[in-house]
């Protein structure tokens, strides 16, 4: 489903050049259920971002759905992400100044739906995750965990394929997380959505299918 | 998306509300100007009515203590030996009441309830065709019309319409100094200036020894050079027997007068100029640093699907939805004049500066929400989100 060739990726500022990914060679087969893990700043979110076409790699080649990448910027890449990748972001990136509902909406917008589905199928992915007595709230009156929920429903609202969750546990307690990590399981069994987790949690690691070890860029298990 | 970028605006109320307003006053501030030079610019469009080129007009200084037989000769002789020069196409004497004189003459007749407010203007049985005047019906009065039952009199097209309307009009007997006999429509007579809006007029004839004709409307044949003053202050010198008369050209004073609006409305435009650009720098400052806070959530929208295009299009909207409160807020205020017709101004001249305003603002602000909202969409999504 994802295949990464010999992928670096290089960030330059004024002082110093980091190598945040150094010749990553990856596969994810579809319906995978895949974890990642190593330390902070060893390159997960910019792995995960790579995966996800909204990074571009400094060198190497990305495969997706069976094709290559070209043009980061194409309408045809929008409507790739649009379609297939469902997106958990570390720091949840919700608009603040949209409600619970229209931020899970979000997604929908790029598509030809109704806005009478749209409602209802956010609706729906706020009962998975719990919150549907949040709905009209804004992201400013929300918990941490809240707030990652609410990240979570918007990115299986539109049902994509491709799940790309950065620590989507990483702010709520054992229960919640159990219950998120379950959604995500049910998913993938379910649905079939291929899935790529970064986590910090061994014993969620433990509940995929693999586990990929980042060190300082490297893939090292 | 619509209704999303409604939802939008609507939850950023505060922050919009400030920009709603800035439009709102600029709005205004620019209507009132555009219909101000709207207004100017259409009646300068409007004919003058007369001849200005080739022209001279000759303030006559005259001995008080002559009498009507003495006015009668002197003016005669004028006339004459004016009219002998090979410069001059022909002469008519007005009143002191003359073409951009800045002095005009009205009177007003309540008769039966029958109110006529006019302008009148003095002059003698040459005149039409020395000043080129363009009657629309009868005819202008000659010497034997003055012996007449009714004295005669000519009115422009504005009192035919003003008082008229559809009904005939020569030979008509209105009150006026006495009864007197219309005879005859000028289409035009701006002699105030080009800027004037015309009013009701009626030209009253003077018979050649009146003493209020003091003033000698001097045609001449196209291309006379500038010295032929010369030859004609000799003439009017020796005839007069005074040197304290003044010859000035009617289209110098065409453009003195005129000048008196340009510069004022020139100014008013200029100052309107920068007014919008004022605000097409703050507006452009305020969009820009707004839509900069907003990257992130650029990034993401892309990130969840969203085209470059799609970004650009939905911040453009947002900004224009908010000038579009503002303006058709101010446009409500505008429209009162019209509706209510408290100024002296034909009701288009409103809408067409509403029109100009609306366009001109909607311009300032594509613009200025166009560029920062191109350039902000155009960001790698990873890059945008990273900053947050
Ligand atoms: N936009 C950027 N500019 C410069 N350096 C960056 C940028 N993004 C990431 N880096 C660097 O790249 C490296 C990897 O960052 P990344 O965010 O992928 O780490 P991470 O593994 O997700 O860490 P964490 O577990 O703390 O989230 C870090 O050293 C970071 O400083
Ligand atoms: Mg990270």
């Amino acid at each position: 489903m994802i295949k990464l060739e010999n992928i670096n990726k290089v960030y330059r500022t004024d002082t110093i050049e980091t190598l945040a990914l150094n010749t990553i060679n990856l596969a994810v087969a579809q319906g995978e259920f895949l974890s990642i893990m190593g330390p902070s700043g060893c390159g997960k979110s910019t792995l995960l971002n790579i995966m996800g076409l909204i990074d571009e790699p400094s060198g190497g080649r990305i495969e997706v759905a069976g094709q290559v990448v070209a043009n980061y910027n194409s309408k045809a890449t929008a409507r790739f992400r649009n379609q297939h990748l469902g997106f958990i972001f570390q720091s949840f990136h919700l608009i603040n100044d949209l409600s619970v509902i229209d931020n899970v909406e979000l997604p929908l917008l790029y598509r030809q739906v109704s806005g009478k589905e749209r409602r209802q199928l956010a609706q729906v992915a706020l009962e998975q995750v719990g919150l549907k007595n949040r709905m009209s709230h804004f992201p400013g009156q929300l918990s941490g965990g809240q707030k990652q929920r609410v990240a979570i429903a918007r990115s299986i609202v539109g049902r994509p394929n491709i799940i790309l969750a950065d620590e989507p546990t990483g702010n709520l307690d054992s229960v919640m997380g159990n219950e998120i990590m379950d959604i995500l399981l049910r998913l993938n069994a379910e649905d079939g959505a291929t899935i790529v987790m970064v986590t910090h949690d061994e014993s969620m690691a433990r509940r995929t299918h693999r586990l990929v070890r980042l060190f300082d860029g490297s893939q090292v298990q | 998306m619509i209704k999303h970028i409604l939802t939008l605006v609507w939850n950023k109320k505060r922050t919009n509300m400030l920009m709603m307003l800035e439009i709102f006053l600029a709005f205004l501030i620019l209507f009132s100007v555009f219909t101000f030079a709207i207004n100017f610019l259409r009646m300068y469009q409007s004919p003058l009515g007369f001849a200005t080129r080739d022209a001279l007009l000759v303030q006559l200084m005259l001995d008080d203590g002559m009498d009507s037989v003495a006015h009668l000769e002197m003016r005669q002789q004028l006339r004459r030996e004016v009219e002998l020069l090979p410069a001059v196409q022909t002469t008519s004497f007005n009143s002191g009441v003359t073409m951009f004189s800045g002095s005009m003459w009205t009177t007003s007749n309540n008769d039966n309830g029958f109110l006529l407010e006019t302008c009148i203007y003095h002059a003698d049985e040459q005149f039409a065709a020395a000043a080129s005047l363009n009657l629309v019906e009868g005819r202008w009065p000659e010497v034997s019309d003055q012996n007449n039952k009714y004295a005669p009199v000519v009115i422009n097209r504005r009192l035919r319409e003003a008082y008229f309307g559809d009904k005939p009009v020569i030979d008509s007997i209105i009150m006026l100094d006495g009864e007197k006999k219309i005879m005859g429509v000028v289409d035009h007579f701006k002699y105030q200036g080009e800027f004037e809006t015309e009013r009701p007029l009626t030209f009253f004839f003077l018979p050649l020894h009146d003493e209020n004709l003091r003033t000698l409307y001097v045609r001449l044949k196209p291309n006379t050079p500038p010295e032929f003053e010369e030859e004609l202050n000799k003439t009017i010198a020796r005839v007069t027997r005074r040197r304290d008369f003044v010859i000035s050209s009617v289209d110098a004073d065409r453009v003195r007068q005129s000048r008196q609006v340009w510069v004022p409305m020139i100014t008013a435009l200029l100052i309107c100029g920068f007014l919008i650009l004022n605000v097409a720098l703050g507006l452009f400052g305020v969009l820009y640093y707004n839509i900069s806070k907003r990257r992130a959530e650029i990034g993401l929208r892309r990130a969840l699907g969203a085209t470059q295009g799609a970004i650009t299009r939905q911040f453009t909207a947002e900004v224009m939805v908010v000038a579009a409160a503002g303006m058709l807020l101010a446009i409500l205020i505008a429209v009162q004049f019209p509706l209510l017709a408290v100024f002296d101004v034909p009701a288009e001249n409103f809408y067409w500066s509403i029109l100009a305003t609306t366009i001109l603002i909607l311009l300032v602000v594509l613009i200025c929400a166009f560029s920062p909202s191109r350039q902000a969409a155009a960001v790698q999504p990873a890059v945008a989100l990273h900053e947050e």
